[in-house]
């Protein structure tokens, strides 16, 4: 994984115009950044738009991102995941396509305690999540990752929508104290 | 592991950790997304929380990136909306750049940078980019707040990625946002919709003497000259008269100027420029 620096070097790159340094970027997070927009989106087609849209605005605000105030790495992804949520969010109202997702697309084969698993033994968030009950850890962790909404979870979960609601925000307290 | 119900000094908190989780309801973005532009601890508790949760983000696996994604992406790069060119070359400082000598016939003879084909800016690092804020200027309810919250880098930096709002229901098709003539302040914003109405939104308050009044103006082609689209007392949010007009296209141009208080008596901008942007396609 590219350290945070290079990152931030490419950012300022991109605010002084330069194409190589975009280029870097789409090269060290592109394909990840694909994979992430996959699991929110489903449509690979979807989730190329998002990862263009995502680099088409990068470039746009490279200049106003600050690096003293964060990590050009969560930037990027917020930046993907902000831009994937929105087209998800318009796919639900709006049905642009009538193709059944294509089974080998889809990643929800993806289960949450896989991805958990995946997360650095040494880190918090994996510590913390840990510390949670499973039913807990896979909603926090489905709605993150695969974009479920409350009413997904609560049909996912077979519980009524009210009670995931008070119930996830339970969770997230408890997830917040553990990391601090 | 502590299990209790939320207080309300939590309620804030998990306001950011829902929008930060994508749960925020659609109805309820606009709100969230203003509030994380007025308030610095809101906008601190969503960056706690991204950071908090983005590890979950490198757990996904890498999908191949075909060479067509990168060039979808370089196609749409040198197309970006430009910023007004006004903030490279100096602004007009004489009144009404659109302004014409009663006697000449209205098409303008001073040099017009904004429809002219021009080379390329070179590329500065410019927080005040107009193209950086269509989605958000849009979408917020901004006529509600008095004024806005220091500059407009200020917030930009604040908001992170707040002006990437889209307002699902009314999506404009055409944005302009106007500048002061410094080029540092966004003055208000036009938007441009599919059903051929528009509105003007200000972004904060013009300050209009009595007996005068702001008349907002649009440009399209200079041998038809500007056209007097709304004439307001105070700022606030306006429709704008269209009608009859051609619709709007990208590169039009929308200005302010403040006239006496029945409006320009000559049917040309005769007062000085409030503000002045170029219309663009909303991303």
């Amino acid at each position: 994984m590219a350290d945070e620096f290079d990152i931030g070097e490419a950012i300022a790159g991109c605010a002084a115009g330069d194409r190589q340094a975009l280029r870097r970027i789409y090269d060290l997070e592109g394909p990840r950044m694909l994979g992430v927009a996959m699991r929110l989106l489903k449509r690979r087609a979807l989730a190329e738009e998002a990862v263009q849209d995502s680099f088409v605005l990068l470039w746009k605000h490279a200049a106003s991102f600050d690096p003293k105030k964060g990590s050009g790495r969560t930037w990027l992804y917020a930046v993907l995941r902000h831009r994937s949520l929105n087209i998800l969010r318009g796919e639900s109202r709006i049905e642009l396509s009538e193709e059944p997702v294509a089974e080998n697309e889809a990643s929800e084969d993806e289960n949450p305690e896989e991805i958990v698993t995946r997360l650095s033994d040494g880190q918090k968030l994996r510590q913390c999540l840990e510390g949670l009950d499973p039913q807990r850890r896979s909603a926090i962790v489905l709605s993150y990752v695969h974009g479920l909404s409350h009413s997904e979870l609560a049909a996912k979960l077979e519980m009524p929508l009210g009670t995931v609601k008070s119930w996830l925000r339970r969770s997230l307290i408890s997830l917040r104290e553990c990391m601090g | 592991m502590i299990d209790r119900p939320p207080t309300a000094e939590d309620a804030r908190d998990l306001l950011a950790a829902e929008y930060v989780l994508g749960l925020t309801e659609a109805a309820d973005l606009p709100q969230v997304e203003a509030f994380i532009l007025r308030d610095a601890a809101f906008a601190a508790a969503v960056a706690n929380w991204r950071a908090r949760l983005a590890p979950l983000d490198f757990t996904a696996a890498s999908a191949t990136a075909d060479e067509r994604i990168w060039t979808g992406i370089e196609e749409n790069l040198g197309v970006a909306p430009n910023p007004i060119p006004n903030r490279v070359a100096a602004p007009t400082t004489a009144p009404a750049a659109m302004a014409s000598p009663p006697s000449e016939a209205p098409i303008r003879t001073a040099p017009t940078p904004s429809i002219e084909p021009r080379a390329p800016a070179p590329r500065r690092p410019a927080p005040t980019r107009p193209d950086a804020m269509p989605g958000l200027w849009n979408s917020l309810a901004f006529w509600r707040f008095t004024g806005l919250a220091g500059s407009f880098a200020a917030l930009l930096l604040a908001a992170g990625l707040g002006y990437f709002m889209r307002e699902a229901y009314r999506q404009p098709t055409l944005i302009a946002v106007l500048m002061t003539p410094d080029g540092a302040q966004p003055a208000a914003v036009v938007n441009a919709f599919a059903d051929g109405r528009a509105e003007l939104v200000p972004l904060s308050n013009i300050d209009v003497p009595p007996g005068k009044a702001i008349e907002i103006w649009t440009l399209w082609d200079r041998a038809v000259g500007p056209r007097s689209i709304g004439l307001i007392q105070r700022a606030g949010r306006t429709s704008l008269k269209l009608e009859g007009l051609p619709k709007p296209q990208p590169g039009q141009i929308f200005e302010m100027t403040l006239e006496d208080s029945g409006g320009s008596p000559t049917g040309r901008p005769t007062g000085p420029i409030l503000n002045k942007g170029e219309a663009t396609t909303a991303l």
